[in-house]
């Protein structure tokens, strides 16, 4: 191909015009500094070998300096006594051992499992029957699509000062549970109930998320499967588990994996519900938490909350891989 | 000329390692101890959370230094309240500390501990003789040897409390509680008059209130603590018994001063600790509170208030030594913070300020009342919070605290618990 782009680049009437490899066609004249130079042929193999690197260099290294490096760097920390200022001497796996003996590292193991318990199943199904609610194409319908993703892009932050403020003692969700005779509901001073707002939030925020993968993957599902199943006298809720559920099956298990892991690492909302310490007693604090209230600040020991970091990483990598297994398991 | 494999592979390996090799604790590398130069060169200066209010103020500073030391030049930045130690800790250990920064005794006690905060009784003790002795001391660090900052302002912080729910629950709002033994019966009052529906506090007791209620927090030698002794045990009792009242804000458990101030802003509390900036909050945001404002001294039962002091840190690493202390000592000089005390309700740090007309005369105002008694107070004031107790530690006690206050263990169990925890802690720190 290159060869025939130089013939062309030399063609009659346009000696000097060169092609869109006009430097390589100019390096094969006779009388060229051939001597020394490489044949173009060789030299066409190298860029092709070399260009692919050179347009992924920028994002490789980013991605070196910004995940390899610090993932190196936790590994290494993990194993070192390592605080925020002063460099650290090697304690081999003393601090995994410290990590089995704390109470806080077993209550954020129990936080975060009970986090994905009760998210990761609400954020599989609910956002499915959602796009199913919204699938359906009739005027106004973008609107509410749109508004079921506001939450999506709106700020943890906010979110979770505005859930912070209707969960108060005082707030609006007390005050109409007062109202109904309900009494108060201590939201945000109960261990359990304030994992369970957390947990709340982190739905609610989510739905629109998962609502739109599920969205792109119902309208591959193919309409004739469902008039077949209304013909053969199926109902919606048959149809539902018979043709949808299967249809969108492996996309349950994209939102499962995605959202058990996300889950597993929760930091913001528990941390702007529960505050700095993790609930009453520090009974709501999750591993992540641990890890930023450890490491972090001019005393952080550095160290141990790298060790409790690569507990999270493997746990999370685990969680996921279990999730791909039993999809799997149940495919074939 | 085409690139061979090899040599992209270097050129890969050396745009990764070059970038890298600025990380780390920073290097050894820098500044001198002598401070005796020629004030000269640039300087970066790190305020807490000032430039919203004092802008003008730290401007006309600057200026003024620039004045005086035509070679020098000071850049000015201001980080937010939130997060201020994890910001200083992060330049600290990526190696881009400013050259004078504003501390407090806790925030510099690690810093010194890693080399790198200027002791200043080597490379500033002329100055010394200028600042109250106690001021002074407030940033030595139990087992190093030397000062690590220049005093700047003190403060009490008044406490203030609601009026109106003191005159509803049958208490004279002319008579706010001023011991604990005052408070726990006031709080009592309050919570069985409204039923429960009005709550005196919104916070746990923290470190400092151990030590305004009279319990020792450290061992001399600063190698451990003792804040489980009869007394701290006898503190936490009765916390216990006002939570169990609802004396104390059902959600106290995890209450932040930000959430505190929003309960004292919505009339949910009675008392809550605060600042005078917080007047202008209170007038703008909640009238009908402003109206009924009381403004009292933080409560103590060892007649002594707790006084928290700021100080000006000079990076041992910098560049221009010379510049760096004296723009450090400008700052905290008689002349300057005087001149700021005057911006807001603050107090200088520095010998005889405090015997000005400004701070001894009273005018009839609610004002001057107001900084008369503070300033009057501060002469006894103690700085309780230890210096090596840590945000760790801090959490520490909290998790304690409510523990015990949740009946999950004795209030004896809770804070033995807290005691050895902050001491593992503590010896870790080295």
């Amino acid at each position: 191909m290159a060869t025939s782009t130089v013939t062309r680049s030399q063609g009659p009437g346009r000696p000097d015009r060169p092609g869109p490899l006009g430097r390589l066609g100019r390096l094969a004249r006779p009388g060229g500094a051939a001597g020394r130079t490489p044949p173009p042929a060789v030299r066409v193999r190298r860029q092709l070998v070399t260009s692919p690197w050179l347009f992924a260099a920028p994002g490789l290294l980013i991605t070196a300096v910004f995940i390899l490096y610090p993932f190196v760097s936790t590994v290494i920390n993990s194993f070192t006594d390592r605080r925020t200022l002063l460099p650290g001497h090697y304690v081999g796996l003393a601090n995994f051992r410290e990590l089995l003996h704390d109470d806080m590292f077993w209550i954020g193991l129990r936080n975060s499992t009970v986090y994905v318990l009760g998210v990761v199943p609400a954020l599989v199904i609910l956002p499915l029957l959602l796009a199913l609610l919204v699938q359906r194409n009739i005027p106004g319908i973008t609107f509410f699509r749109s508004a079921f993703y506001t939450p999506v892009v709106a700020s943890v932050v906010v979110v979770g000062l505005i859930w912070v403020w209707l969960l108060d003692e005082r707030g609006l969700v007390n005050s109409l549970l007062e109202a109904v005779g309900v009494g108060k509901v201590g939201f945000l001073s109960d261990q359990w109930l304030l994992l369970f707002s957390a947990m709340t939030v982190t739905v609610w925020k989510g739905l629109g998320y998962y609502m739109i993968i599920y969205l792109a993957a119902l309208a591959n599902v193919p309409r004739e499967l469902h008039e077949a199943a209304a013909v053969d006298g199926a109902g919606a809720v048959r149809r539902f588990l018979t043709v949808t559920v299967p249809a969108v099956r492996s996309t349950m298990v994209l939102v499962a994996a995605l959202s058990s892991v996300a889950a597993f690492k929760v930091f913001s909302e528990v941390y702007l519900m529960a505050g700095p310490n993790g609930g009453p007693a520090g009974e709501d604090t999750t591993l992540v938490m641990l890890v930023q209230r450890t490491g972090t600040g001019l005393s952080g020991r550095v160290g141990y909350a790298s060790a409790l970091s690569l507990v999270v990483f493997v746990v999370a990598v685990v969680l996921m891989l279990l999730v791909l297994r039993a999809d799997r398991r149940e495919e074939s | 000329m085409p690139l061979s494999r090899r040599a992209l592979a270097t050129a890969a390996v050396i745009a990764v390692v070059l970038p890298l090799s600025a990380c780390g604790s920073g290097d050894d590398t820098g500044g001198s101890s002598d401070a005796s130069g020629k004030v000269e060169g640039d300087i970066t200066f790190q305020t807490w959370n000032l430039r919203a209010n004092f802008k003008s103020y730290f401007e006309g500073v600057i200026a003024g230094f620039e004045k005086k030391y035509p070679d020098a030049h000071v850049k000015w930045v201001d980080q937010p309240a939130e997060n201020y130690a994890d910001k200083i800790s992060a330049d600290a250990a990526g190696g881009t500390l400013p050259d004078v920064v504003n501390v407090s005794p806790d925030l510099v006690a690690p810093l010194a501990k890693a080399g790198l905060a200027l002791d200043l009784d080597k490379s500033a003790s002329k100055y010394k003789k200028e600042y109250l002795p106690g001021a002074w001391a407030s940033h030595q660090i139990p087992g190093v040897k030397g000062t690590y900052a220049f005093p700047w302002y003190l403060n009490t912080g008044p406490l203030f409390y609601n009026k109106a729910l003191f005159e509803k629950a049958g208490l004279s709002p002319d008579q706010p509680p001023k011991t604990y033994d005052d408070l726990f019966a006031d709080a009592l009052k309050i919570s069985d008059r409204t039923d429960g529906k009005v709550a005196t506090l919104a916070n746990v007791p923290t470190i400092e209130d151990f030590g305004r209620y009279g319990v020792p927090l450290m061992n001399k030698e600063g190698t451990g603590f003792t804040f489980n002794d009869a007394k701290g045990v006898e503190l936490l009792t009765k916390y216990k018994e006002l939570y169990k009242v609802k004396a104390l804000d059902p959600q106290a458990l995890t209450a932040t001063p930000e959430s505190s101030g929003r309960k004292f802003l919505t009339e949910a509390v009675a008392m809550n600790p605060g600042s005078a900036l917080d007047l202008g909050n209170f007038k703008k945001q909640a009238p009908h509170l402003y109206k009924n404002i009381g403004i009292t001294d933080q409560i103590t039962s060892t007649g002594h208030v707790n006084m928290y002091v700021m100080g000006v840190m000079v990076n041992s690493r910098t560049k221009h030594t010379p510049a760096a202390v004296a723009f450090a000592h400008y700052v905290t000089d008689a002349e300057h913070q005087m001149s700021f005390a005057k911006k807001v309700a603050i107090f200088p740090s520095t010998a005889g300020s405090l015997e000005d007309p400004y701070f001894t005369k009273e005018d009839g105002t609610d004002e001057t009342r107001v900084r008369v008694a503070a300033a009057k107070s501060l002469k006894t004031a103690v700085n309780y919070t230890p210096v090596l107790f840590s945000d760790q530690m801090k959490t520490e006690l909290g998790n304690s605290v409510a523990r015990a206050l949740q009946g999950k263990q004795s209030p004896q169990e809770a804070l033995d618990a807290a005691v050895k925890a902050c001491d593992r802690l503590l010896q870790q720190q080295g």
